[in-house]
């Protein structure tokens, strides 16, 4: 199975007033399509900035990433932007909903970003999916927590433009109560495996990060552990530290 | 690929509730609204103005000669597709009967007037009509006060040189009588084709031949292009330049007046557009955070928010057009009386002003925000952190202060007014942050409680403090100095014209009517200024040089002067250099400014043409006067004596209480060959115009006033989700809502006292420039304006921040702290 994401001997260091300061220090890994990973680590361990590189949200100070096929490392902003705006999707911890607009025209956004005039038609076939078909014309404010999040998962489903879709979950379940959080891991996994989507997240629940494939543990911006898991077929996903 | 084209406007129209677009908004409709009503005013008091200096001149060009000019001249204009019409104007003596009198005689032809009209009467009391030609040939038009003189009745036939013409008409008024108001004798209209038969014209005549032209703009400009190298000494072209009145200045002045105020409306309106796009750009960065991470790359970014910019600067521009226009309408209707004539459509180019207005507004000062807004780290998203990491604001300083710059200068048509504006703001931004530096290094935080906090406050937003010290400085800078140079302004034109000064001016007296007038005049308990005698004559050589080499240093030598002498030296009249007339060394007396202009000196000799001689003089003294002292005046005062060889007629002037004004209809009824022109009625015009310019430039300080609240306003918007925050943390630590409330006082009072000072300090220096540069003031001191900057700056500022910021700290800590988690 061809990689889907592959990162080589990430470092990531930023100035500060007391000198360079590493937030990553010597990171590859490698998923395949399909295939899930979760990254754990205290705060401050370097998992969030991990999760940005990976996603090309910004560029580390040393190392390669591809991100389905495309060396994201050899390109500019609006380079990467194009490909996460093709096979990319986010949920954050804070739903990040537009608040302006209702539930259908944020799940539209990405593909109106894309010039899709059809965006209304997806957004409404993505907002059924994760149950919420009745409340296409409420806005975030309207919405439970639990709802807002499962918004914020239909638009990252909605956020593929073909079949190559990576989602990259920055603590889904972080500001929601355990049922809430329950229901929407459940559709998370149950959306990523009808659509063989593969799935980057980052947690601090155990339950969550035992559901992935791949276990990644960070600490000081290193790797701590990893434990992968067999999956159907016998290829593994490759974690180095 | 490009995100849908209707993504800019949704999000537009999605986002409007949060209030800063509705703001940028309004302050565009503001800019564009007052921008556009002055506009539009100036445009159409401009054409009103074109339109009187044509009728000044009773054509749209004329060609003066002391001779008459080469008719392949008048071939040439016709070809060219040229109106044209030609008057000859000569003094001569009419005869009816046993009766005789001096008048200055103009013969017509078939066209005059081109531009304008003539009022004329067919009998004395019949109504006055308004005709577009002269007297027909083998008649003759009078002004009326002849006559009695002559004794005629209408129907009569006078003489005139060797032809008898028929007395048909009374000519009220003709649209080119301005330039000979002191012209021996009262007018005589004829027509052009018994200009032969009368005889009079002989060579060595004094005659005047004026050409008029008309036409197409085009067609004027070629014809005289090609006429201007076959023009004589003899000959000279008179423009608009040159028929337009001495009001046009007043009017010119008042219209760079408007446009100044109008600036500063502009200027205010930008700072509230900046400040809002700035409270705009920093709430939609974690949007923009979220667009970049679902794939929006810096150009997308850009496209959906400059689109959704150029959307709101078109539709608030269009309001602004169109309430500009609106106001304009209503305005010129108000102040119909304001405009010479009544004033003609306006052009489309005021509209261009607007539309001009609006988007420099809009671009100069969003767009830098905005291009930070596309800079936004889609890293936030992940880090939950959403200030505005990108600190270089050197683009709006430069774009927004740059797009002003250009716009006040083409909208002033002014570099000085705009420099002026542009030293004042350099001085304020510059004041703003030292002043702002002082205030939270001081020692006013050991006064405890409420004090602390504000100081606190003040130092917690110490940069941005610099920016409303300066917004609120530069609202308070433009109604200061509007103020102040309005008052300075009103102060100039009423000194201009003084309580008491002679309202009422006699002229063309003849030297046998002099004694019984001052007579008339003593019995009714008038004071008079002196009798002066006045004769016309030229200046023609300068210690024998030819003047006309001087005619560009001084108009005066282009035309006739009014020579007159007396003994006795006006009050309003100083002699500056030389003495006032010793027996030993007698001459001329020249005004002081007109010998500058012609570089004389005493005892350098002069040379005049008066009647056809030509006496010789020297310059005896220098004599500073005051034209506006509303007395008679002479450029050359002659000893007496000097003149007694030549006919003269004489000039005085009087004030006349209101309750004395029916003395005029005995007056005139007395003296009918005088002329008499009540100033008291041009001085109530003039002081109503000053009325309907103050009530104008009222309105436009109102727009300024909203401007201003527009900064205060969006100032405040942008610091309220902290100021929420800090009071609710305040609270939920046991401060009262007093303490808070006091400490608003406090921050706002002690920021408007800032404001005030460095905008006293900023409209001083304003002052100054508009004065000595475009007003032509003298400038002083004015100490009342650094007591009103910092008292009104305290109290404007302390009441606006404190109401706009009262939410703060009414509303329940723990709602707040719930919607900020």
């Amino acid at each position: 199975m061809s990689a889907m994401l592959r990162a080589e001997n990430l470092y990531h260091r930023v100035a500060t007033s007391e000198g360079p300061l590493t937030l990553l220090n010597n990171i590859s890994l490698q998923l395949a399509r399909g295939e899930s990973l979760a990254i754990t680590g205290a705060s401050g361990s370097g998992k969030s900035t991990l999760l940005g590189l990976l996603a090309g949200l910004d560029r580390p100070t040393e190392g390669r990433i591809w991100l389905a096929g495309d060396e994201i490392t050899a390109m500019d902003e609006e380079q990467r932007a194009a490909v996460r705006a093709r096979c990319v999707g986010f949920v954050f911890q804070t739903f990040q909903l537009l608040p302006g607009l209702t539930a259908q025209e944020n799940v539209m956004l990405p593909s109106e970003l894309r010039g899709d005039r059809n965006a209304a038609g997806r957004a409404a076939e993505f907002l059924a999916r994760v149950g919420l078909e009745h409340r296409l014309g409420h806005y975030p404010r309207q919405l439970s927590g639990g709802e807002q999040q499962r918004v914020a998962i239909a638009r990252a489903f909605a956020s593929f433009s073909g079949n190559d879709g990576i989602l990259f979950a920055d603590e889904p379940t972080g500001s929601l109560d355990a049922g809430n959080g329950e229901k929407v891991i459940d559709l998370l996994f149950q959306l990523n495996a009808e659509s063989a989507t593969t799935l980057v997240l980052v947690t601090h629940e155990q339950r969550l990060a035992e559901r992935c494939q791949a276990h990644l543990r960070m600490a000081a911006g290193e790797i701590q552990s990893a434990d992968i898991l067999p999956r159907d077929g016998g290829n593994l996903s490759e974690v180095s530290a | 690929m490009a995100a849908t084209p209707t993504l800019p406007l949704k999000l537009l129209g999605r986002d409007w509730r949060g209030g800063e677009l509705a703001l940028i908004a309004t302050a565009l409709v503001l800019a564009v609204a007052c921008v556009t009503a002055i506009a539009h005013f100036s445009d159409r008091l401009t054409r009103a103005m074109h339109i009187q200096s044509q009728t000044f001149l009773a054509a749209e060009r004329v060609v003066r000669s002391s001779k008459p000019v080469d008719p392949a001249w008048i071939d040439e204009a016709r070809d060219r597709g040229l109106e044209r019409a030609e008057t000859v104007s000569f003094a001569s003596m009419l005869s009816a009967g046993e009766q005789f009198q001096f008048a200055a005689i103009k013969a017509v032809s078939a066209g005059y007037p081109l531009v304008g009209h003539l009022e004329m009467r067919t009998a004395t009391e019949a109504p006055r009509e308004v005709v577009a030609r002269g007297p027909g040939a083998g008649e003759v038009w009078l002004e009326p006060r002849l006559l009695p003189l002559l004794e005629l009745e209408m129907g009569d036939r006078l003489q005139v040189g060797e032809a008898e013409l028929l007395v048909s008409g009374l000519l009220d008024h003709e649209p080119d009588r301005s330039d000979n108001l002191f012209s021996m004798g009262a007018r005589v209209m004829m027509n052009i084709a018994d200009l032969p038969a009368t005889n009079i014209i002989q060579p060595g005549s004094r005659v005047r031949y004026r050409y008029l032209f008309a036409g197409d703009d085009a067609a004027l400009e070629s014809y005289f292009k090609w006429l201007e190298p076959r023009l004589t000494e003899h000959q000279r072209v008179i423009d608009l330049r040159e028929g337009q009145p001495r009001v046009a200045s007043a009017l010119d002045r008042a219209e760079s007046f408007l446009f100044l105020a109008g600036s500063l409306a502009v200027l205010l309106a930008s700072v509230a557009v900046g400040l809002a796009a700035r409270r705009y750009s920093l709430r939609h960065t974690a949007y923009v955070a979220v667009m970049k991470s679902l794939g929006a790359g810096r150009g997308k970014v850009l496209q959906i928010y400059i689109g959704q910019l150029v959307a709101l600067a078109l539709c608030a521009t269009a309001v602004g057009l169109l309430i500009g226009s609106l106001v304009q309408a209503q305005a010129v209707t108000l102040m119909s009386d304001f405009f010479p004539v009544d004033p003609p459509p306006s052009s489309w180019s005021p509209l261009l002003v607007g539309l001009a207005t609006g988007f420099a507004c809009a671009f100069g000062f969003a767009l830098p925000p905005l291009f930070r807004l596309a800079r936004t780290d889609p890293m936030q998203t992940l880090r939950r952190d959403w200030s505005n990491p990108d600190r270089r604001e050197w683009l709006g300083l430069v774009m927004g202060p740059a797009s002003m710059l250009l716009l006040i200068w083409w909208l002033s048509g002014s570099l000085p007014i705009t420099l002026a504006l542009f030293a004042g703001m350099a001085l304020l931004v510059g004041g703003s942050a030292l002043v702002n530096r002082l205030l939270v290094r001081g020692q006013l935080a050991s006064l405890g409680g409420a004090w602390r906090i504000a100081l606190g406050s003040l130092q917690r937003r110490a940069a941005f403090n610099t920016l409303l010290i300066a917004a609120f400085g530069t609202g308070l800078l433009a109604m200061l100095a509007l103020v102040f140079a309005r008052t300075t302004l009103i102060e100039e034109w009423r000194m201009q014209l003084p309580e008491n000064a002679p309202n009422h001016f006699l002229f063309n007296i003849a030297p046998h009517d002099v004694g019984r007038l001052r007579g008339f005049l003593d019995n009714n308990g008038i004071a008079a200024t002196e009798i002066y005698p006045m004769v016309r004559g030229r200046l023609v050589a300068i210690n024998d040089i030819p003047a006309k080499e001087r005619e560009e240093q001084a108009g005066a030598l282009r035309r006739e002067l009014n020579l007159s002498w007396t003994d006795n030296l006006a009050p309003d009249n100083r002699i500056v250099a030389g003495n006032w007339w010793d027996k030993a060394d007698e001459g001329v007396s020249v005004e002081v400014e007109l010998a500058a202009r012609l570089n004389l000196a005493l005892g350098d000799k002069l040379r005049f043409s008066i009647g056809g001689l030509e006496i010789e003089t020297h310059v005896a003294s220098l004599r500073s006067l005051d034209w506006n002292s509303m007395r008679p005046n002479f450029y050359m005062l002659f000893a007496p004596g000097t003149l007694d060889d030549f006919p003269a007629t004489y000039i005085t002037s009087f004030y006349l209480p209101a309750d004395q004004k029916l003395l005029v209809n005995e007056l005139v009824r007395n003296y009918p060959s005088v002329s008499l022109i009540e100033l008291d009625k041009i001085i109530e015009r003039i002081r109503d115009t000053i009325g309907q310019v103050s009530l104008a430039i009222e309105s436009v300080m109102a727009l300024m006033l909203v401007a201003g609240v527009l900064v205060l306003v969006s100032g405040v918007r942008s610091s309220i989700a902290e100021r929420l925050q800090e009071a609710a943390i305040i609270r939920t630590l046991g401060g009262r809502r007093g303490l808070l409330l006091k400490s608003l006082v406090i921050e706002f009072g002690l920021l408007g006292i800032a404001a005030g000072l460095l905008a006293a300090i900023g409209a001083e220096a304003t002052l100054a420039i508009l004065a000595m540069r475009v007003f032509e003031l003298p400038f002083s001191l004015h100490p009342l304006l650094w007591l009103a900057g910092p008292v009104a700056g305290a109290l404007l500022v302390g009441i606006a921040g404190t109401l706009a910021c009262r939410s703060s700290v009414s509303q329940p800590p723990l709602k707040v702290l719930r919607e900020l988690a």
